[in-house]
């Protein structure tokens, strides 16, 4: 899959976790850049993008998701 | 050697001249020796635990840093965090369990008794076996690698002004700090760790102790006290925690401070939070963090297809654990699930809060912060009654005589002036901080007159209201 692509897919579920329908993301995009992105709702965004790409993510990869560049670039490495 | 103790403040300049004096090569090892007398004048043996734990989690990181294969990886870091919490397991529910098992048996008739082994907490053992397990795990994840010098790792472990209470720090902070100390004497630094000691001392002696004289003899037997007293007692009851280890964490933070050595903070103003989960941002945050990284990230990570219930789920299990490293008794499990469900709560009206709020622009009337920092206080105060009460009947009998019994209010004039009048003090510091950080400062005033006169006022209050700091005792060191 593409970069452009995923990010369209993810914008979408993005959208819906955080109750946001004008919400753009990038690759700097972190939690502190949107509201209601907390480490509750950050379970929840996880298991909607497992959900809806058919990947599983490892524990120790979901430490190494500085932003969302860095989530791209795991989701990328398992399409 | 606690810090209100004379030995401390005798003990202390001499290790900070002494670090000093040191090149600056060998002030790891200065700081090392000096955190094993500190500790072995405690109580000699439990030094053994305490190099025991740093030398299983050296060797289990190091293989863990030297194996490429992940599950292998996994078998050290399971195998270390298993050998580092029995100590913590045995030496705090040996003796509850021993008590239930021993309990039942006598009820069956079955007890053939032996001798008894009466067993004492090493006190600080839960914050260096926190530290050394957060270490290990960050090493399994690969946010840092594995330290070689052996010394630095047994001073992350041991380090004096950490190694009772906390803050509970993480290698990531502390590992380039211990691996190159400051070179030159900072004197901005050895200044604010003094101002950070000082504060520390009169959240400590003047507020949590005298308002500890209070409220412990009001626990102490609560079926002989009217409602009134306990409803006191119950509100008095989160400011002297918060005092007590708040105050306890500034003086570890000041004391570190002067050795040159940033520690992260424990407290920020947790009584104006708006939300249970904004006061757990606030309150007791390297625990809390702590907590969050290495059991409710997990637990929620398990759980994640179950969407919000998962997290709930996630919630109520981190702090059933967080009320059962607390104590073995019923009284913290209450505690740690009454936390679990406001959280979950919170967690599952938040949005329709937020929109609700939004719709009538609360967020910045004053009205409501207050009411909704009162609420968060209330809904608090709530679960420290099970914190603080003996048994899980006087939880419950404090709390029926609060609604049903309006007696006479016990009164210990001087403990509560002086309690009060102290913690009147730190809430309005508090409250500066909050509303207005650059306002009418006193530490930190430009002007020195005001500076210091406002270290000889505080100074004078410790002295003239504090209580003597030989006689008391940390809330948090029997965790």
């Amino acid at each position: 899959m593409e970069r452009e692509l995923l990010k369209e897919k993810l914008t979408v579920i993005f959208r819906s976790v955080f109750s946001n329908g004008d919400l753009q993301i990038s690759d700097s995009l972190t939690a502190n850049d949107v509201a209601n992105w907390d480490s509750l709702s950050h379970m929840i965004l996880i298991g909607e993008v497992e959900k809806s790409l058919g990947i599983t993510f490892k524990l120790k990869e979901l430490n190494k998701m500085k932003n969302v560049g860095d989530m791209m670039d795991i989701i990328l490495s398992k399409l | 050697m606690v810090f209100t103790s004379v030995n401390f403040l005798l003990f202390f300049p001499l290790v900070a001249v002494l670090f000093y004096l040191t090149p600056v090569k060998y002030r790891w090892l200065t700081l090392l020796l000096v955190s094993y007398y500190f500790y072995i004048n405690i109580r000699p043996v439990y030094a053994l635990l305490l190099g025991g734990i740093t030398v299983s989690t050296y060797v289990f990181t190091r293989l863990m840093d030297n194996t490429p294969d992940d599950r292998v990886k996994k078998r050290y870091m399971v195998l270390n965090i298993v050998l580092i919490l029995l100590p913590l397991f045995f030496f705090k529910y040996f003796g509850p369990v021993n008590e239930g098992i021993t309990g039942l048996l006598d009820k069956l008739h079955l007890r053939w008794p032996l001798p008894e082994i009466k067993l004492l907490l090493p006190v600080g053992i839960s914050f260096y076996t926190f530290m050394a397990i957060g270490y290990t795990i960050d090493v399994y994840n690969e946010e840092i690698e594995a330290e070689k010098h052996f010394g630095i790792v047994a001073l992350f472990i041991s380090f004096f002004p950490l190694v009772l209470s906390g803050p509970i720090e993480r290698a990531q902070n502390m590992f380039p700090q211990l691996n190159k100390p400051v070179d030159k004497v900072n004197f901005a630094g050895i200044v604010k760790g003094m101002k950070l000691m000082l504060w520390g001392y009169f959240m400590k002696l003047v507020v949590a102790d005298r308002i500890a004289l209070y409220v412990d003899v009001v626990f102490n037997d609560v079926s002989i006290q009217s409602g009134t007293t306990l409803l006191l007692s119950s509100i008095l009851y989160p400011f002297q925690v918060y005092a007590d280890l708040g105050g306890y964490s500034l003086i570890a933070i000041g004391t570190a401070r002067i050795l040159g050595i940033e520690v992260m903070p424990n407290f920020k103003r947790p009584f104006f939070a708006v939300s249970m989960a904004e006061l757990w941002r606030r309150w007791h945050i390297s625990l809390i963090t702590w907590i969050t990284d290495y059991i409710y990230k997990p637990l929620s990570f398990t759980f994640r297809k179950q969407g919000i219930w998962g997290i709930v789920l996630a919630l109520l299990l981190a702090f059933f654990i967080s009320g059962i490293w607390h104590g073995a008794a019923l009284t913290f499990v209450a505690w740690g699930l009454l936390q679990g469900i406001f959280l979950s709560v919170e967690a599952l009206l938040s949005g329709k809060r937020k929109l609700f709020e939004e719709r009538n622009r609360l967020n910045r009337r004053w009205w409501y912060i207050l009411c909704t920092c009162i609420l968060t206080f209330v809904l608090f105060s709530l679960t420290q009654v099970f914190a603080r009460a003996s048994s899980l009947g006087n939880a419950v009998m404090v709390l029926k005589k609060i609604f049903t019994d309006h007696g006479g209010l016990y009164l210990d004039m001087t403990n509560l002036l002086y309690g009060l009048a102290g913690l009147g003090m730190l809430m309005l510091s508090d409250f500066r901080d909050e509303f207005f950080p650059e306002r009418y400062l006193a530490f930190e005033s430009n002007s020195k007159a005001v500076r210091y006169t406002s270290y000889i006022i505080i100074f004078y209050l410790i002295i003239f209201l504090g209580v003597s700091g030989d006689n008391t005792q940390f809330i948090y060191f029997k965790f």
